[in-house]
């Protein structure tokens, strides 16, 4: 009998590889005695690896393991996005009070293994490979969400995250089950296939498969009005894991969200359009109220995050080139946004009694102007003001749906804008305008987002290059993007070509 | 025997385990549930899989049974965690995170 050896393409899938024995090597150095250390350069090391491996494919596109993965530009830019978010949270968790808690090498190999998934789903072009790789991504995150063992939100926001995530699977699986069910395909081109084959254009069997996929990845990626953990999870994890979790699960969700929408189901597209249009004009009203009036830094980014999912999502619903390119630029600067606050809320965490709460910033103009820089041009960005990248990308998605016919969407993105700059303008008045009057001294106050066990008060924490260095990038490079916009729309444009050119 | 039946079968045990996920207070018994949905999905796997004649939906549910045990093991851990911080076990009362 002959043996057939499967044709494996090993420069397609060298990242997936060089992240996997990335997970092992951190896991295995937390083990002994002098590599105990080394967890965080090692994964830094990896990533590094990975995302030199994901360049020296592009504009290469490749279909791999039997067309279960497609490497094309489209994944390698919404990789590239979360393997940055993951480098950031590597260095916002140095001296991290959850990372020891957890054991460095485990907190650090759970971190890989999300990434993992995101890098994975990306690329997915199969049902089966899709699931795997959502629940790559997921299940290390409900771990990570609740590593800061000592606190009870921490743990609480794990277990939320569980049960809603895990709701959202099983919802999307059956969704897969039904368009597996009247198709007999699992790779996103032979749906596409068996419905025109099979006449099954608006078939209730599709339709249902349809619905429930979008009720899915509405989870995932924090659509309204399946948002509402959203906040809660992003107060409860630890901060750079929160970080995280906005950016880069948001950059893999849509990465195939897009996918799957526009090569399985294109063309279902008169079905789910007005849907999905519904779903991002109530998720822009509903993040931006429910922002208005919160307290904790944390969950208002969280309630934020619901509103920009909303914006990103008309890049979806017109599923054209332009849509998918201001997509990817909108992840691309939405991720320098949020790490620049992230990190700004990381250093007050750690400096102040206040955690996350909005006192945390007050008078930080004068305290530590190299911290409120960062935070000012993070929240005047993601209000999308010009000469920032948010305002560009803004700019990109309106230009999209108008194109695409969906005017009112794009009305619904500008009068959104209008709303959340009552909340972001907010924290840049706390932080200029009041003066210092409260001591970050005396009895610890029972405050938002600060239990008795909170993390130990640093008081320098403020000044560390690994809280200020990032911050400072991250706004510099939203800048950069908001006054030269050209590098980033070239890299965009690559990966809307990759999926319409 | 025709393949509605699976798939009335396969919807009531998704819908048993959405309700017992909205209306039940212990987080095992969310756990349990969200197995059921899983196990729908599953059912209905394989029996399309036996409907459209290729064996694609088989492994498909092989591989989410993997995943649905990852899953529990995760839940079952965390729970463990809370009950260690003598957290009382019922979902209601995890609400310090909340506004």
């Amino acid at each position: 009998m002959n043996f057939n050896e499967p044709h494996l393409d090993y420069a397609g899938i060298s990242p997936l590889i060089a992240l996997t024995v990335g997970i092992c090597v951190v896991l295995l150095s937390a083990v002994f005695k002098p590599t105990k250390r080394w967890a965080p350069g090692l994964t830094t090391i990896a990533l590094a690896a990975t995302a030199g491996l994901l360049i020296w494919q592009w504009d290469d596109p490749k279909t791999l393991i039997t067309g279960a993965l497609r490497l094309d530009d489209l994944a390698i830019s919404i990789s590239l996005i979360s393997i940055l978010t993951a480098g950031f949270c590597v260095v916002l968790s140095l001296r991290e009070r959850a990372t020891e808690e957890a054991g460095s090498g485990e907190y650090h190999s759970l971190l890989l293994g999300s990434v993992l998934g995101m890098v994975l789903l990306a690329q997915a072009t199969n049902l089966v490979s899709f699931f795997v790789a959502l629940e790559t991504l997921s299940i290390p995150l409900y771990i990570l969400c609740a590593t800061n063992l000592r606190r009870e939100g921490s743990l609480e926001s794990g277990l939320k995250y569980l049960i809603v995530g895990s709701i959202g699977s099983a919802t999307l699986l059956y969704g897969m089950a039904f368009l597996y069910g009247g198709t007999g395909a699992t790779n996103f081109a032979g749906i596409a296939d068996g419905i025109a084959r099979n006449g099954l254009d608006g078939d209730p069997l599709i339709l249902i498969g349809i619905a429930m996929a979008a009720v899915g990845l509405a989870f995932k990626t924090s659509i309204a009005p399946f948002h509402q953990w959203t906040p809660d999870v992003y107060q409860g994890a630890p901060t750079p894991i929160t970080a995280f979790m906005a950016v880069a699960t948001k950059a893999a969700a849509f990465a195939v969200f897009l996918r799957f929408f526009d090569v399985a189901l294109g063309s279902q597209l008169d079905d789910w359009q007005p849907a999905l249009a519904a779903l991002a004009a109530i998720s822009i009203v509903v993040g931006n109220v429910g922002a208005l009036g919160q307290d904790s830094l944390k969950r208002m980014l969280g309630y934020s995050g619901v509103a920009q999912a909303g914006y990103m999502l008309g890049g979806v619903v017109v599923l054209s080139e332009s849509g998918t390119s201001s997509l990817v630029f909108y992840l691309a600067a939405y991720a320098f946004m949020n790490l620049a606050a992230f990190a700004v809320i990381v250093g007050r965490e750690r400096e102040t009694i206040f955690g996350d709460d909005i006192r945390a910033v007050r008078g930080l103009g004068t305290e530590r102007p190299l911290l409120a820089w960062p935070l000012t041009i993070s929240m005047l960005a993601l209000a999308g003001l010009p000469a920032t990248a948010g305002f560009i990308g803004k700019l990109y998605l309106i230009e999209a749906l108008v194109e695409g016919d969906y005017t009112w969407l794009a009305v619904f993105i500008a009068i959104g804008t209008m709303i959340s700059l009552a909340y972001y303008l907010r924290v840049v008045a706390a932080m200029w305008m009041r003066p210092e009057t409260e001591v970050a001294s005396g009895a610890r106050p029972v405050i938002a987002g600060a239990s008795p066990e909170a993390d130990p008060v640093d008081p320098d924490a403020g000044s560390r290059w690994y809280i200020v260095g990032p911050a400072l990038l991250a706004a510099a490079v939203t800048v950069f993007f908001g006054i030269i916009p050209q590098p980033l729309v070239e890299f965009a444009s690559h990966a809307g070509a990759a999926l319409f050119g | 025997m025709s393949i509605d039946w699976f798939i009335v079968l396969s919807a009531l045990l998704f819908a048993t385990g959405a309700l017992g996920i909205l209306l039940r207070r212990s987080p095992m018994v969310i756990l349990l549930c969200l197995e059921l949905m899983l196990n729908a999905g599953n059912l209905a796997l394989v029996a399309f899989s036996r409907m459209v004649g290729n064996g694609q939906g088989q492994v498909f549910a092989v591989i989410v049974m993997v995943i649905a045990a990852c899953e529990v093991v995760v839940g079952l851990g965390l729970i463990v965690a809370i009950f260690r911080r003598r957290i009382p076990l019922n979902v209601d009362d995890l609400r310090e995170l909340r506004g």
